[in-house]
């Protein structure tokens, strides 16, 4: 799909309090600029993160779902991450199967001194969702609408 | 109801007026495969005390029955209707509206009527999408040339669904189809004056596992995937730790673990334990704590990803069942 003309992209972003959140806190306070299509959510870590989130992030008409862990043997909690990265591999298996591109997914790895890295890695994610377009009605098997609604009428 | 103090009643308000008097009952089938309808068939010769101790007022699959039939009815005069199949065409939400309205419970039984089943994986994809692969382009089900509107199929409906979607349930009989432990319960608790409050599920609270009679280890992972057809599994042995995934842990137990004594992993026809959720991605994540090796770390990460890779079908493995029920929102 081409990029759509004005869309603006909405990504959760899961975020390990110990390293991705503090990185992100980082490129905030050293006033690193990234486009600002994040809505961040703080988790314990990122081994927190329930698949049923991811899904139900894009059910609710996200376009793309981040997550944001340590970096291996890292992780305050030893293998939290390593957990999330497995989810995450299967999870990028299951959701062609629902229409959404797996693209749309995205796992990684930033510690708490990385803020130059996580504003990179978020302008990537979002010109990647900018090609992509917005996760909408037609062809999605979810038939998510803009505001958030589930269509069944078509 | 009669009086609290009756020594026929239960503490709860029972379909059954009294104890002595024959329960009114339906079973009708919606999109069903039929497998339901004969699934009765598995009580054994228990089934000869059931029929005998209720009146069958409407039954396709048994009894010559029409729709006028039941229409003719007075609201409320069925005690309990079994309604099983998914909600799939027109039809079947009218037929299930008119039940509920001459019914005092509605009971889905089955999968398809509980959570979808097997049918509302079909909710892939939009109705339209389904005519035009099966059918071709501009099929549309209307009547044939030249009749009139009454000659025409029922439409089918946007997306396949269970029945609580159309109508309220009070009690639910799970399994594809439900197991005989499970039928006995619920005839066990209609004919004994002994029915739950509803809503009510007749079955376990806790998982399958719990009842499968597999040794199960300690510190258990997976180090590979492999499907029924693949392997003869060890006749002791948890079949996950083997390979095999079961859904025993994210299922609802019920049905003595019928599928993993034979040697077959459960594939989760009684549907999730409150506790589970969301059954598939309960399982998913099970699934990625089990996958890894005697250390983790980055040097693991692509023998990990050989391993999950050989999951041929997460959506029908994790959602056999339920896929109308858990993704497909409401
Ligand atoms: S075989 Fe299945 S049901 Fe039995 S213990 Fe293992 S996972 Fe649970
Ligand atoms: S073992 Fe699983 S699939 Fe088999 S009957 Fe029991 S719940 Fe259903």
């Amino acid at each position: 799909m081409a990029s759509v003309n004005g869309f603006e992209p909405r990504i959760v972003a899961f975020l390990c309090r110990w390293c991705s959140y503090a990185g992100a806190d980082l490129a905030g306070t050293s006033r690193l600029k990234y486009p600002p299509n994040i809505i961040p959510i703080r988790v314990p870590c990122s081994g927190r993160v329930d698949p049923q989130w991811v899904l139900e992030a894009f059910e609710r008409g996200a376009d793309g779902v981040f997550i944001g862990g340590c970096h291996p043997g890292d992780c305050h909690y030893v293998s939290g991450n390593y957990k999330t990265r497995r989810r995450v591999v299967l999870l990028k298996k299951l959701l062609p199967q629902l229409g959404i591109e797996p693209e749309r997914l995205r796992l990684e790895w930033i510690s708490a001194t990385e803020g130059q890295r996580f504003a990179q890695v978020v302008t990537e994610f979002v010109r990647e969702l900018k090609e992509l377009g917005p996760i909408v009605a037609g062809g999605d098997a979810l038939r998510v609408t803009r505001d958030g609604q589930v269509q069944i009428e078509r | 109801m009669s009086s609290p103090t009756s020594l026929t009643e239960t503490r709860h308000s029972s379909p059954v007026p009294r104890r002595d008097a024959k329960p009114k009952l339906a079973v009708y089938w919606t999109g069903s495969c039929g497998g339901c309808d004969v699934s009765f068939l598995e009580v054994g010769e228990a089934i000869v005390e059931v029929l005998s101790r209720v009146e069958i007022v409407f039954w396709p699959a048994l009894v010559d029955a029409k729709r006028s039939d039941l229409e003719a009815l007075p609201p409320g005069s069925i005690d309990v209707a079994l309604i099983n199949g998914v909600i799939r065409t027109e039809e079947n939400a009218e037929m299930a509206k008119l039940l509920r309205a001459k019914s005092k419970y509605i009971v889905a039984y089955g999968a398809c009527a509980h959570l979808g089943g097997v049918p509302s994986l079909a909710d892939r994809w939009g109705k339209e999408e389904i005519f035009r692969e099966v059918f071709g382009k501009g099929f549309r089900p209307g009547p044939p040339p030249g009749a009139n509107g009454e000659a025409a199929l029922p439409d089918l409906l946007d997306a396949a669904v269970p029945l609580e979607d159309v109508v309220r349930v009070d009690y639910v009989v799970p399994g594809c189809p439900p197991p005989a432990p499970l039928i006995s319960r619920f005839f066990g608790a209609l004919l004994g004056g002994e029915m739950p409050e509803p809503p009510h599920v007749f079955a376990n609270v806790k998982a399958l596992c719990e009842e499968c009679q597999r040794v199960r280890h300690d510190d258990r992972r997976i180090e590979r995937i492999v499907r029924p057809h693949e392997v003869l599994p060890d006749p002791e042995t948890c079949l996950l730790e083997q390979g095999l995934i079961c859904m025993g842990p994210v299922t609802r137990g019920g049905c003595n673990a019928l599928c993993p004594a034979a040697g077959m992993p459960c594939t989760g026809c009684l549907g999730p334990t409150p506790e589970a959720g969301d059954p598939g991605t309960a399982m998913l994540s099970a699934l990625a704590s089990l996958v890894r090796f005697e250390d983790e770390g980055e040097e693991y990460f692509p023998k990990e990803d050989g391993v999950l890779e050989a999951l041929a079908d997460p959506l029908g493995t994790f959602y056999m069942y339920s896929f109308g029920r858990f993704r497909r929102k409401r």
